[in-house]
C-alpha cells in the first residue's frame, strides 16, 4: 500500500535568506499585481455583481452559447458555461433588473436562477464585507498576540496569514475569478485554517522541550499532514462541484486550495525563518 | 461513576449522535412547518426532518427599501398634526397624502424621493425645528407596509410567504423590507408589490371651459367590501364592491353634479377624446374606461343607489381584475418600494442542489479518509478519525432539524469548513499521542492536554475570525459563519476530545 509520508526536508541546511526570500518574493509580486490592478481598474479585486450591482442568471437551453447571448433584450457583459452538462449558461448583465428574452428570439431558454442587485445595495454590501474581513483579521491578530505575548513569533503568524490572503487575491485577478460573497467566505476561512499550522509551529518551538530543528520537524510532520489533507479535500470539492455546476462551492474550493498551498510555503519557509532568527539571535539582544 | 468521569466525552458524543439521528429521521420531530422564522422554510418533506431555505427549495426573495424621508424630534401634537402635513406638502410640492406627521414619536415623514435638506428647510421655515432628518421611514410605516404586503400575498393565494423588516449596518438606507415567497417566479411577486397599488375611480367629463377634466370620485379606502372578481352580462371582468354609506352618498351626488346621470352622460364615452367616462385607475394609470350604464344612472338619480351602494369596477382581463381586487382588499402601500436585490431559483433547479451537494460532500470526505489512511496506515487511528469528523456534521444537521434552521448553500459551505477544521484538530491529536510509544494513561493525558492547547487556540482564532460575519447582515455569509462557529464549538468541546479518548483506549490497550 502506498503511503503518504511528510517528506524529510532538512531546513537547517538553508540559510535564513534562502528560506525567507521565496515567500517574501511571492508576497511582493502578489502585492504588485493587486496594486497594479487597483491602479488600472480602480479596485484591488474585480468585484462581482453582488458588490457592483447588476444582474446574473442561469439559462438552460439547447441552443449554442452565441444564440443564448443574442436572445436577451440587453447585451450581456459575459456568458459562460456552468457545469459540464453543456446546456447551462451563466449570463451576466450590467442592468439592475434581469432583462427579458427578446420577443423575436426563436431559441427556447428556461431561466432557472436569477439574481439582481442595485448599485446602492451592492456598495453597502461591499462596505460590510470589507469591515467583516478587516474585523476578522484584526481580531485574529489581537488573539495571536495575546496567546504568545512575544512580538516576533506573533507577528510571524500575522504576516503569514496576511500573505495567505493576499496571494490568493492576486491569483484571483490573474485567473479572472471575481470577488463574491462565496470567495469572501473562503478568504475568511483561510484566516482560520492558516493560523492552525502557524500556532502549531509556534507552540512546538516556543513551549516544548527539544532543540529548535527537532521541534520544527515535529511540527512539520503534523502541520503538513493537516494542510495537505485539507488541500486534497478542497481540490476534490472544487472539481466535483465544478462538474455539477455548484458555483458557490467551486469558488470557495479554488480560493482555499490556492490559500492553503500558499500557507505551506509561508509557514515552513517564512515563519520558520522568523522563529529561527528569534530563537538564535533575537532573544539574546 | 468513575467510568463516566473518564469517558464523559465519549458518552456525550454517543448521546448527541443518538439525539441527532432521532431529530433527523424520526417522523414528527423537529421544527418543520413551525411558525416564526421557520416560515420561509419549505415544510419538512422527504426522508429527513431538515428544513430547506429558498436556495435549496426554490422561490423568490426580494429586498426593497421604502422611498421616503423622515424628520425626528418635531413637536407634533393632535392639534398641529394636519397643519404640519399641509404646510410641508405645499412647501415640497408633493401630495398631501404623501406627508404623514405622527404624534407618537414626534416624526414627520414624506413618502417621496426628496432631499433630507429640503424637508429640513421646509419644517424650519414653517417654524418646527427637527432634531435630525434622514433618508428612510419610521418603523410604524414599515410595520404597516409589511402587513399590507402580507395581505396582498395572502389575497393572491401564494402560500408560505414570509415578509419581514431587517436592519443592516451599512449605507444610509439601512432598513430593508424582505419578501420571500416559495415556488414563485420573480416577476410575478415583483408585479404584486411594484407601485403602491392605489386603486381609484375617476370621472372623465367635459369641464367648464370645454376641455375634458378628470375628477376622483372613489378611492380604494372608501370601500367596505370587495368581492371575488367575476364577469358581467357582457362578459367583461368586474370586481363587485360595496361603498360605505357616506361614500355612496357622496359618489351619487358627484355623479349627478358632473352630469353623468343626464341624457348626454349615459352611454357616451369616447376616451381619451370626449364624453363621459368612468375610469379605473391603478397608481395613476388608466386601466379601463367605461361609459355610464342606464340602470346605474337611474339608481343614482332616484336615490336607490344610496340605499344599497354596490358598484362594479371594470377591467380588461380576468388577471387584471384579480390584481385590482388584491390591491383593493389589501389597501395601498403608504410609500413606494425600490427593489434593491432580488433572487430567484426555480424549484426543480434548486431541488437538484441537494443530492449534488451531498455527493460533493461525500467526495470531499472520501478524500480526507484517503489521505488519513495513506498517512497513518493504521485503521485504528484513521477509522475513528473519519467517523469523528462525520459525526460532527451529523450533530450539526440534528441541531438544524431541531431548531428549524432553513438550510441554504451557505450553511452547507459552513459544514465543509467544520470538517476542515475538524480534520486539522484530529491530526494534531493523533500525532501528539503517537509520537512515542504510549505506555500509560498518565503519559497520554499529559500529551493530550498539550494538544488541546493548540486546538483551543486555533478554535478561538477561527471563532474570532467568523464572529464579524455572524453579526454583520451579509445575508448568505451569516449562515455560513454561524454554522462554522457552532461546529467548531461542538468539535472542540465534545467530539475532538472524544476522539482522543477513543484513541487512548485503542493505543494503551486499556492501560
Amino acid at each position: 500500500m502506498p503511503r503518504f509520508e511528510v517528506p524529510d526536508v532538512d531546513l537547517s541546511q538553508y540559510s535564513m535568506r534562502q528560506l525567507a526570500a521565496p515567500p517574501l518574493a511571492v508576497l511582493v509580486v502578489a502585492l504588485a499585481i493587486i496594486g497594479g490592478w487597483a491602479a488600472t481598474t480602480g479596485s484591488p479585486v474585480t468585484p462581482g455583481i453582488e458588490f457592483t450591482g447588476g444582474s446574473e442568471l442561469i439559462a438552460e437551453s439547447d441552443a449554442s452559447q452565441s444564440e443564448v447571448r443574442q436572445a436577451f433584450e440587453t447585451d450581456p457583459v459575459s456568458i459562460r458555461q456552468v457545469g459540464t452538462g453543456g446546456d447551462q449558461y451563466l449570463v451576466t448583465f450590467q442592468t439592475e433588473a434581469v432583462p427579458d428574452i427578446r420577443d423575436d428570439s426563436d431559441v427556447t431558454i428556461d431561466v432557472v436562477q436569477s439574481q439582481s442587485v442595485t448599485a446602492t445595495f451592492g456598495s453597502s454590501t461591499q462596505e460590510l464585507a470589507l469591515y467583516g474581513v478587516a474585523g476578522a483579521f484584526l481580531g485574529m491578530s489581537v488573539l495571536v498576540f495575546a496567546l504568545f505575548r512575544t512580538f516576533v513569533p506573533s507577528i510571524a503568524v500575522v504576516i503569514s496569514a496576511f500573505s495567505d490572503i493576499v496571494v490568493p487575491v492576486a491569483l484571483m485577478n490573474v485567473l479572472g475569478i471575481k470577488l463574491s460573497l462565496g470567495t469572501v467566505a473562503a478568504l475568511l476561512m483561510l484566516i482560520g485554517y492558516s493560523v492552525d499550522s502557524d500556532i502549531l509551529l509556534n507552540n512546538h518551538v516556543l513551549r516544548r522541550s527539544g532543540s529548535f530543528w527537532e521541534s520544527v520537524e515535529r511540527a512539520m510532520n503534523t502541520g503538513v499532514t493537516m494542510t495537505v489533507t485539507s488541500i486534497a479535500a478542497m481540490a476534490v470539492m472544487t472539481v466535483v462541484s465544478y462538474i455539477f455546476g455548484i458555483q458557490l462551492m467551486t469558488a470557495i474550493g479554488v480560493v482555499l486550495v490556492m490559500g492553503l498551498t500558499t500557507d505551506l510555503m509561508n509557514t515552513y519557509m517564512l515563519n520558520v525563518s522568523l522563529l529561527r532568527w528569534y530563537k538564535f539571535e533575537g532573544v539574546n539582544r | 461513576m468513575s467510568w463516566f468521569r473518564e469517558n464523559w466525552r465519549v458518552a456525550t458524543l454517543v448521546v448527541l449522535l443518538l439525539g441527532s439521528s432521532v431529530a433527523l429521521f424520526a417522523p414528527g420531530v423537529g421544527a418543520g412547518g413551525g411558525g416564526g422564522s421557520g416560515q420561509q422554510a419549505e415544510a419538512a418533506s422527504g426522508p429527513t426532518n431538515l428544513n430547506y431555505g429558498l436556495e435549496l427549495s426554490g422561490g423568490v426573495r426580494l429586498r426593497a427599501t421604502v422611498t421616503g424621508v423622515t424628520a425626528d424630534g418635531v413637536d407634533v401634537t393632535q392639534d398641529n398634526e394636519a397643519a404640519i402635513a399641509e404646510e410641508v406638502a405645499a412647501a415640497l410640492d408633493v401630495d398631501r397624502g404623501d406627508v404623514r406627521a405622527r404624534v407618537a414619536g414626534d416624526t414627520v415623514e414624506v413618502y417621496q424621493d426628496v432631499a433630507p435638506s429640503d424637508l429640513e428647510a421646509a419644517l424650519t421655515d414653517a417654524g418646527y425645528e427637527p432634531d435630525s432628518v434622514s433618508v428612510g421611514v419610521t418603523s410604524a410605516t414599515r410595520d404597516n407596509i409589511v402587513s399590507i404586503i402580507e395581505s396582498k400575498v395572502d389575497a393572491t393565494g401564494l402560500g408560505g410567504a414570509d415578509v419581514y423588516d431587517i436592519q443592516t449596518q451599512g449605507g444610509d438606507r439601512s432598513h430593508y423590507v424582505v419578501v420571500e415567497v416559495p415556488g414563485q417566479n420573480a416577476t410575478q411577486v415583483q408585479d404584486l408589490i411594484r407601485g403602491r397599488g392605489e386603486v381609484e375611480l375617476w370621472a372623465f367629463h367635459p369641464g367648464e371651459n370645454g376641455t375634458q377634466t378628470n375628477t376622483t370620485v372613489l378611492r380604494g379606502e372608501e370601500l367596505v367590501e370587495v368581492d371575488q372578481p367575476t364577469r358581467n352580462q357582457d362578459g367583461q371582468p368586474i370586481v363587485p364592491v360595496q361603498l360605505s354609506d357616506a361614500a355612496g352618498e357622496r359618489f351619487a351626488s358627484d355623479m349627478r353634479q358632473l352630469g353623468f346621470t343626464s341624457q348626454q352622460g349615459i352611454g357616451n364615452c369616447a376616451f381619451p377624446n370626449s364624453g363621459y367616462c368612468l375610469l379605473t385607475v391603478l397608481d395613476g394609470d388608466v386601466v379601463y374606461d367605461a361609459s355610464m350604464g342606464p340602470t346605474l344612472a337611474d339608481d343614482l338619480q332616484s336615490g336607490t343607489f344610496t340605499n344599497n351602494p354596490t358598484f362594479t369596477i371594470t377591467a380588461n382581463s380576468m388577471e387584471e381584475a384579480r390584481n385590482l381586487q388584491v390591491n383593493l382588499q389589501a389597501g395601498a402601500l403608504p410609500a413606494e418600494l425600490v427593489f434593491q436585490d432580488s433572487y430567484y431559483v426555480s424549484p426543480s433547479f434548486a431541488d437538484r442542489y441537494k443530492p449534488l451537494t451531498l455527493v460533493t460532500g461525500i467526495a470531499a470526505a472520501l478524500a480526507v479518509a484517503g489521505m488519513v489512511f495513506l498517512r497513518y496506515g493504521e485503521p485504528k487511528v484513521a477509522v475513528p478519525m473519519v467517523l469523528t469528523a462525520l459525526s460532527e456534521v451529523v450533530i450539526l444537521l440534528g441541531f438544524a432539524a431541531v431548531s428549524g434552521l432553513a438550510l441554504d448553500l451557505s450553511h452547507l459551505a459552513g459544514f465543509i469548513a467544520v470538517i476542515g477544521t475538524g480534520v486539522d484538530d484530529l491530526v494534531i491529536i493523533a500525532d501528539e499521542v503517537m509520537t512515542e510509544e504510549v505506555s500509560s494513561s498518565r503519559v497520554f493525558q499529559s500529551r493530550f492536554r498539550k494538544a488541546l492547547w493548540v486546538i483551543g487556540a486555533a478554535a478561538a482564532t477561527t471563532i474570532l475570525a467568523m464572529s464579524p460575519l455572524a453579526v454583520l447582515s451579509l445575508g448568505d455569509l451569516r449562515g455560513f459563519a454561524l454554522v462554522t462557529i457552532l461546529g467548531v464549538l461542538i468539535g472542540v468541546i465534545v467530539t475532538r476530545p472524544a476522539y482522543g479518548d477513543v484513541l487512548r483506549r485503542l493505543l494503551t490497550d486499556n492501560r
